[in-house]
């Protein structure tokens, strides 16, 4: 469903241009979960953000494939449109920007852009309660601007609601785990288990096996030095917990 | 240091303004306007507080038209059902039908009711041409459910004065939404008003003023308030500006305890320009000034905010807070912000704070993230921005400004 190959990409930052994807390569087939685990600075936050359509990255070379179609070229909307879902690991916060117009915006011109029906206010409506009490946010943070005055995790929740209600084809989740509690992990875990499905794919980027145990994925990736050095199963994530990242540190 | 009207005489609108002036029989009061008017000439860039905003430029070719008549369209506010004064180049149509009770509208001689405002060339001038003034009274304990719309309006190209002054008795309300808009085909024109109001005590003022002028307009409005004991004045301004546009407030606090709000906001393109210009002047104890503006320019837009608190001896325990944002949204737009505290008393809170920038490069890609496309994220981020200045309007106001942003938005202000 998504498949990278070697990806290449660097920043231009204060200190000079700074090579971050040194020819990344991964598939996730439709149907599974894989998760990426690295030390920080390993270019994690990167991946997700090219994937997405940032264009503070320069891409040098490889293809990022998603169900048969390159989407470097496409716009951040148009990529939403196909499907690409980030779940953001600093949620913005926007003042002024009232959030249920804003969700409803957003899921209609996903949908208008795929040639869909717009979802009507009353569906919308029905929809937006019914999830909202799947990521236990309460109705009234709803009628706040979008984020505006929430705690981290409350955040994480709304950055799941929108997963949940957009029903993306393929969700990226940059360290959704961080800063959650036992109870909000088991949220997180619950709804990407009740999205899972053969015609979605998920890529987790986290730092702890934690999520993992709620949300069991087919592979676990080691990304190290700006490219993928280990790829496991399952074990592979309790055998970091374990041993740490140092080994890749320096293999990287 | 003024050019005066002697050092223009080439001028097609000097000549104009002497004729109109010699035209009609002027009383003391408004040859010594004129007289004042003279000496200066229109405000330009080396006079102090039109550095940004010059006057005499803006006006240096411009020739007036003869006023001709067209249709009028009905106003945006019509589903408030208001009480429609209609000023069509600074000609007074009262409304017909009867009025609410308590309400009084009255056109009288315009020199009965001038306000002292001589510093200011362009108001001497606008007392100098006038000769009837709107008057608008609201009785005693009134609290009118009705709003009262003033349209200014104005044929493209011609040039007109205009006086209006309202007086609230005591604990009064009223609502008073002022439109200024052009009919006909020219371009052009030259629209001066002159507002003074009386709050008096305990009484209520709430004031809308929306511009949306044709880009080569040039409007100076100047309001002007006095608010008794606890009176209140909550203001809200959108101007999308024109060649030159200027809406100058300037209130004043007679007794304690007064409170007032103001918001403006200015949205140019193109070569617009709006200028927000005001001085809250402190002479009394205990009150309350929170004011807010929000520029957004783009193309070649220049947005004017001159903000200033002044603060008296006597007016102790006062709390006044001022903030203007600018969103600039290309290189070659401009905004200029000058906010200003000047303070006599040491019991006072009061604070300013100005900033400017340009539209956040994360909220835009996470609005394009959710599937906004660019134009839809940066016009909801626009939208946001201005949302302090429109939720402090009533129900059933505010969407006659959100259109007004919203057409700004597609290119389509004016």
């Amino acid at each position: 469903m998504l498949k990278i190959d070697n990806l290449h990409a660097r920043v231009e930052g204060d200190a000079g241009v700074v090579e971050i994807l040194k020819g990344l390569s991964l598939g996730v087939p439709a149907g599974e979960v894989h998760a990426i685990m690295g030390p920080n600075g390993s270019g994690k936050s990167t991946l997700s953000h090219i994937i997405a359509g940032r264009d503070d990255y320069e891409v040098t070379a490889g293809s990022v494939n998603l169900s048969g179609e390159e989407i470097l070229d496409l716009d951040p909307n148009e990529r939403a449109a196909k499907g690409v879902f980030l779940s953001f690991q600093h949620p913005m916060e926007i003042p002024g920007v009232a959030t249920m117009n804003f969700i409803r915006t957003a899921l209609n011109a996903q949908r208008k852009a795929r040639g869909e029906a717009e979802v009507s206010a009353a569906d919308f409506l029905r929809l937006i309660r019914e999830k909202t009490k799947l990521v236990g946010l309460t109705d009234e943070k709803l009628k706040r601007p979008f984020n505006v005055g929430f705690s981290g995790g409350e955040k994480k929740r709304m950055e799941m609601l929108q997963m949940a209600i957009f029903e993306p084809r393929f969700c990226i989740m940059d360290e959704t785990d961080s800063g959650l509690d036992i109870d909000a992990l088991k949220m997180v875990g619950d709804v990407v288990n009740s999205l899972r499905g053969p015609d979605r794919g998920f890529l987790v980027i986290t730092h702890y096996q934690r999520l993992l145990e709620h949300i069991r994925p087919d592979h676990v990736h080691v990304l190290a030095g700006g490219r993928i050095v280990k790829s496991g199963g399952p074990e592979l994530a309790a055998e970091l917990e374990k041993s740490g990242y140092d080994q890749f540190i320096e293999a990287a | 240091m003024a050019a005066g009207l002697k050092d223009m005489p080439e001028r097609a609108l000097s000549a104009q303004l002497q004729a109109t002036f010699s035209a009609s029989k002027a009383d003391p009061v408004r040859l010594a306007a004129f007289e004042r008017f003279q000496k200066t000439g229109l405000p330009h860039r080396r006079v102090e507080g039109w550095r940004w905003s010059d006057l005499n430029a803006a006006l240096r070719d411009f020739v007036p038209a003869n006023d001709g008549v067209s249709p009028i369209p009905p106003s945006k506010f019509s589903a408030l059902d208001p009480v429609e004064i209609q000023i069509v180049n600074g000609r007074i149509i009262r409304p017909t039908g009867t009025l609410p009770a308590g309400l009084h509208l009255d056109v009288i001689p315009a020199s009965a009711t001038i306000p002292d405002l001589e510093g200011n060339s362009v108001v001497s001038l606008t007392v100098a041409m006038i000769t009837e003034a709107l008057e608008i009274r609201v009785d005693a304990g009134v609290k009118l459910g009705q709003p009262i719309l003033v349209r200014h309006i104005m044929q493209c190209g011609t040039m007109a004065f205009v006086q209006v002054a309202a007086h609230l008795g005591d604990g009064a309300e009223a609502t008073i939404i002022e439109t200024y808009e052009d009919i006909g085909a020219g371009q052009g024109g030259f629209y001066s008003s002159l507002f003074h109001s009386d709050i008096c005590a305990g009484a209520t003022l709430k004031r809308r003023m929306l511009q949306n002028t044709n880009a080569d307009a040039v409007v100076h409005a100047m309001f002007a308030a006095n608010l008794a004991g606890g009176a209140h004045l909550n203001q809200v301004g959108l101007s999308t500006g024109g060649r030159l546009s200027r809406h100058e407030t300037l209130a004043q606090y007679v007794g304690s305890e007064a409170s007032a709000e103001l918001s403006s906001a200015a949205l140019v393109d193109a070569s617009r320009h709006a200028d927000f210009t005001s001085k809250i002047l402190h002479a009394a104890s205990g009150c309350q000034t929170r004011q807010i503006h929000k520029g957004v320019a783009r193309d070649k837009g220049r947005a004017v905010f001159q903000g200033k608190f002044d603060v008296q001896r006597v007016a102790q325990q006062t709390d006044a807070q001022m903030s203007a944002d600018a969103l600039l949204l290309s290189d070659t737009s401009e905004a200029y912000h000058k906010p200003e505290l000047e303070i006599y008393a040491d019991d006072v809170q009061c604070a300013h704070g100005s900033t400017s920038g340009a539209l956040d490069d994360d909220a835009m890609f996470y609005l394009r993230q959710r599937g906004l496309d660019e134009e839809m994220a940066r016009s909801l981020l626009i939208e946001a921005f201005l949302g302090e200045v429109i939720d402090n309007l009533e129900e059933g106001e505010a969407p006659v400004f959100r259109d007004a942003i919203a057409l700004w938005l597609k290119g389509q202000g004016a």
